[in-house]
């Protein structure tokens, strides 16, 4: 019976998508998930790969799902226990990696996943309110060691990447991560600026996009890049390697393509030749400079940058006693 | 500054601008009123059309798509007692006994103008408070939020229907399940599965809360009658309602305008704000909640009141208030537009052509209003049999379809029986939804202020603000407490007579 | 009436009480890092269910105080025979409550157009539309059907297909 149901389906079916004979990939739509809130750095990065993917997909439509909670842990969840044939992928950020690495359970563990090839870079930045007294890091550092837990840092959370950052800096200065500063939560980049901007908070170290408009406007002072080179835009301010700091400088944000476990070998050979291409894409490269980051699409080895990052996180979530 | 905005005039008149708006305000109408899709929808489905769009093309599409879907959102909520957007929980309270009464359109007229005027008096403000407003915003720190959400909680006597206490009782309930999740520290609470760890989101809530107990009621009182098509009849909003409601339609936009341009809180509060200062102004006080014009008003005038105020934080600071204008911001990003002070003195004439647009969207709304009230009030015929579960059905995909999450759905059907069970207790449903939306912002700003201030309890006294609310929040408890005293007393003698 | 606000009270405090002093215990951590000053995560939920299972005891003891008043009033029904008048509605809304739980269950399985079908047929019998037979079947077919499709070419919303492979993919 339930064959005969079956098979009558199958062939109503076949009215509705005549014509699908075997093709190369891709033949149908691709769905990139965006585990964030939509307008955030991994939704505009989906969509922007989504908009110069597609001249190289045989312009099969690349649609973008945003599948928001738990530390974007939900969207991966769905893309890792998803059938891995090639249509649904997933924009992986940090938080893929520093997830795992922070929590005592992960509902995907930091390589549950195929590593199509990374995307870009999206520096972060130390920043001060324009009325702050602190010009650089180093007085910035200073001003922490004289009155330890005075001074108060803005962050989506202890354990998450905006929080790694000033936690990263302050251990590289000697001292205590989780005391030196007060951390005051927020919920994203723009009740982050936002608190920064009305003096509520006294520094913050988070990503790029959500800062530049006011640094550019001269409200706030950016004191440190957490990138692996200087910002074109901020050409004055120096990296968190240039200044010596160890931890702090390997911290930054980044966005990657990652698909189920067990792509077939055509889907990754296919996708690894289209973010070739679009490496070199205008249009790609543009929205990249727009939103403030750096692409680095097809160019790092994103299994071993992924296990670096992991590794990474790790080690300081043992350091600064999140997990044992 | 006459001069520029003339000449933006001459040039956002355009055909393209006109059309994207027509086209935006329309479709948010009709994504608003369809319970379970949301104006966040909206905007996110419109951004990768507006990466080829010019600027300003692209940003009036987003708005105008906002602004639709505020309005949409009374449709359902007066003609099937699901609020379509969250901003439209308080239209319900008196929006759907209108609705069986027979006056339908004449609800959805009222709603349709006030939120006209509320959009207007917004865009006004928009171009001449902006910069004050701004400064307002930014004034408004962790324990300034936290006083301004607790007088916000104070609201729940407003709205509460016969009892104070199962008011109470009900906003209890809701702040305890907005609890659920991962808190602002990072740390899960009452994360007993792998889902919960995100939290509840507000749609699934809401909905369920509002629109399943209808159905769960017509299948479990089944023969009252009720199964029903409502009926139809006055339609027509007479001046003099229109006067009787004036007044709370002007405090409602200036509430809405207020509370729009501090970034986090959003029409949902300012509806509420509304209500409940409409509801203790009004001689009819009795009324509300049982079918009174003015409560739709008061609502409706403060939750699209905001939409032009939301601009003010993303355009003169650069942050985004709320989702909406989140999606807003990477919009401008594409563009190579940089909001904030800066885009007042590199790409005024934008925005500037920004501001005529929005005015002129005023216009548009209404008519798409007029057009949509005529097409849906049409669903006021359908039988409440078939009725009900077509709107479950149209919930069910919605909720799934906003984050293709089947735990939304559980949620939404658990909300349903939840509701359900308090309909049959008498215990309403509306402070806990306020509860439930502003409870996370109370917590949250109260831990921040703690942490701010090391543990010093004083730090909610600091500024004028926080003495304002303070004041405000004894005046009303005073009130509600004095009101409650007077009540029972009426009963007393009622009874000894 | 007052036995019903009795029953009132005693639920809404028991409901506060459970999650006051079973469910925060084990559900809510207090992590270490967070500082001492700052209030812990398991303060709010504290507070707020205490505040609860006080008003459910307020709520009965004014049911209590206000018994004698409503045997005055002449109560014609008091609970028991408010059930029994219901006995239909409470089968009827158990069903109801079944077909949801079905619907979360059956979706992994069937797909969630086919589980939507079937829900939606049973919420057209339950409130008691099956006398429009036709009507109620067409609508229970066509109305999840375009459904899917609008929101799967618009919003481009994975619905899920089902384990059981039942139902076709729709183009």
């Amino acid at each position: 019976m339930k064959a005969l149901v079956k098979n009558l389906l199958a062939a109503a079916a076949l009215v509705f998508a005549a014509g699908t004979a075997q093709a190369d990939y891709p033949e149908k739509a691709v769905t990139i998930v965006a585990p964030y809130a939509a307008g955030g750095a991994s939704d505009l990065a989906a969509r922007a790969l989504a908009e110069t993917a597609r001249k190289y997909l045989d312009d099969q439509p690349v649609v973008v799902v945003n599948q928001p909670g738990n530390g974007g842990m939900n969207g991966a969840r769905a893309v890792s226990e998803g059938t891995p044939d090639g249509y649904t992928l997933l924009l992986a950020r940090v938080g893929m990696a520093l997830y795992p690495a922070v929590q005592e359970s992960s509902p995907v563990a930091w390589d549950g996943y195929t590593f199509l090839g990374s995307l870009e870079a999206t520096p972060m930045i130390l920043a001060v309110s324009e009325n702050s007294p602190y010009k650089t890091a180093a007085e910035l550092v200073e001003g922490l060691k004289a009155n330890p837990g005075a001074l108060t840092y803005g962050a989506s959370g202890a354990t998450a990447i905006d929080g790694f950052t000033v936690q990263a800096l302050l251990a590289d200065a000697g001292l205590d991560p989780l005391t030196a500063a007060t951390l005051v939560p927020y919920k994203g980049g723009g009740e982050l600026a936002t608190a920064l901007l009305g003096g509520h908070i006294d520094f913050l170290a988070i990503a790029a996009g959500s800062l530049m408009p006011h640094i550019q406007s001269g409200k706030m002072r950016a004191l440190m890049v957490y990138a692996p080179s200087r910002m074109d835009t901020l050409p004055d301010v120096p990296t968190a390697a240039e200044l010596g700091y160890e931890k702090a400088g390997q911290v930054t944000g980044w966005s990657a393509l990652y698909g189920p476990k067990n792509l077939p070998q055509d889907v990754v050979a296919r996708w690894q030749d289209v973010l070739g291409k679009v490496a070199e894409d205008e249009a790609w490269l543009e929205f990249a400079k727009r939103r403030g980051s750096i692409s680095t699409a097809g160019k790092e080895d994103m299994a071993a940058y992924a296990k670096a990052q992991y590794e990474l996180f790790n080690g300081l979530a043992r350091d600064f006693g999140y997990i044992k | 500054m006459w001069n520029e905005l003339l000449f933006a005039f001459q040039s956002v008149a355009t055909l393209a601008n006109v059309l994207a708006m027509g086209a935006g305000i329309l479709g948010g109408v009709v994504i608003g009123a369809i319970p379970g899709m949301t104006g966040t929808m909206a905007v996110t489905l419109a951004l990768p059309f507006t990466f080829y769009m010019s600027p300003v093309t692209s940003i009036l599409l987003l708005v105008a798509l906002y602004k639709g879907s505020t309005y949409g959102g009374s449709i359902s909520a007066i003609l099937v007692k699901t609020p379509g957007t969250a901003s439209a929980a308080c239209t319900v309270l008196d929006g759907w006994p209108l609705a069986q009464q027979g006056k339908a359109g004449k609800a959805l007229n009222m709603a349709l103008v006030s939120s006209c005027i509320g959009d207007f008096l917004s865009n006004i403000s928009l171009i001449f408070l902006a910069a004050p407003l701004a400064l307002l915003a930014l004034r408004v720190g962790p324990p300034e939020y936290f006083m301004l959400m607790a007088f916000a909680l104070t609201m729940v006597a407003s709205i509460s229907g016969g009892s104070l206490l199962l008011g109470v009782v009900s906003a209890c309930f809701g702040l305890l399940l907005a609890t659920v999740g991962e808190d602002m520290y990072g740390s899960f609470r009452f994360a007993m599965t792998e889902d919960m760890k995100s939290g509840l989101s507000v749609a699934p809530v809401l909905i369920g809360l509002f629109a399943l107990p209808e159905l769960l009621r017509l299948i479990f009182f089944r023969d009252d009658g009720q199964g029903q098509a409502m009926k139809l009849g006055d339609n027509r909003l007479t001046l003099s309602e229109f006067r009787g409601s004036l007044k709370s339609i002007i405090r409602g936009s200036f509430i809405g305008v207020v509370l729009g341009a501090i970034p986090g809180i959003g029409p949902s509060s300012a509806a509420f704000f509304s209500y409940g200062e409409a509801r203790r102004a009004s001689p009819n006080r009795e009324n509300f909640g049982k079918g009174e014009l003015e409560g739709i008003a008061a609502s409706e005038s403060a939750n699209n009141g905001c939409c032009g105020a939301t601009m003010i934080p993303l355009l003169a600071l650069g942050v985004p208030g709320d989702v909406i204008t989140g999606v807003m911001l990477g919009a401008f990003m594409i563009q190579g537009l940089t909001p904030g002070p800066l885009l007042f003195q590199n790409n005024l004439n934008e925005v500037y052509m920004l501001f005529i647009g929005m005015m002129f969207s005023s216009v548009l709304l209404f008519g798409a209003g007029k057009i949509t009230v005529r097409f849906f009030s049409h669903i006021a015929r359908i039988p409440q049999v078939l009725l009900a579960p077509i709107v479950l059905m149209l919930c069910i995909y919605g909720i799934y379809s906003i984050s293709s999450s089947m735990f939304d759905v559980t949620v939404l059907l658990i909300m349903g029986a939840v509701g359900f069970i308090m309909l049959l207790l008498d215990i309403p449903p509306a402070p806990f939804l306020i509860a439930f939306i502003l409870g996370p912002m109370f917590e949250d700003n109260l831990r921040r202020a703690l942490a701010i201030s090391r543990g010093d309890p004083s730090i909610f006294f600091h500024s004028v603000i926080s003495w304002i609310f303070a004041g405000l929040i004894v005046f009303f408890v005073g009130l509600t407490i004095r009101r409650e005293w007077q009540k029972s007393r009426e009963n007393r003698a009622a009874r000894n007579a | 009436m007052a036995n019903k606000a009795f029953a009132r009270g005693l639920l809404i405090a028991l409901f506060f009480g459970i999650v006051f002093f079973a469910v925060i215990p084990v559900y809510v951590q207090r992590p270490s890092f967070i500082p001492g000053f700052a209030p812990p995560p398991d303060m709010w939920p504290r507070t707020v269910s205490l505040l609860g299972l006080a008003l459910g005891l307020l709520a009965m003891v004014s049911a209590v105080l206000g018994t004698r008043q409503a045997r005055r009033e002449a109560s014609s029904s008091g609970p028991a025979g408010w059930f029994s008048q219901h006995r239909g509605g409470f089968g009827r809304l158990a069903l109801a409550l079944t077909a949801f739980a079905g619907f979360v269950i059956l979706t992994p399985r069937l797909g969630f157009l086919a589980s939507s079908m079937l829900l939606a047929l049973a919420c057209f019998v339950l409130a008691g539309a099956s006398k429009r037979l036709v009507t109620i079947l067409l609508l229970a077919v066509l109305l999840p059907l375009g459904l899917q499709f609008f929101f799967g070419h618009v919003t481009h919303t994975p619905f899920p297909m089902g384990s059981w492979g039942v139902m076709p993919t729709l183009p």
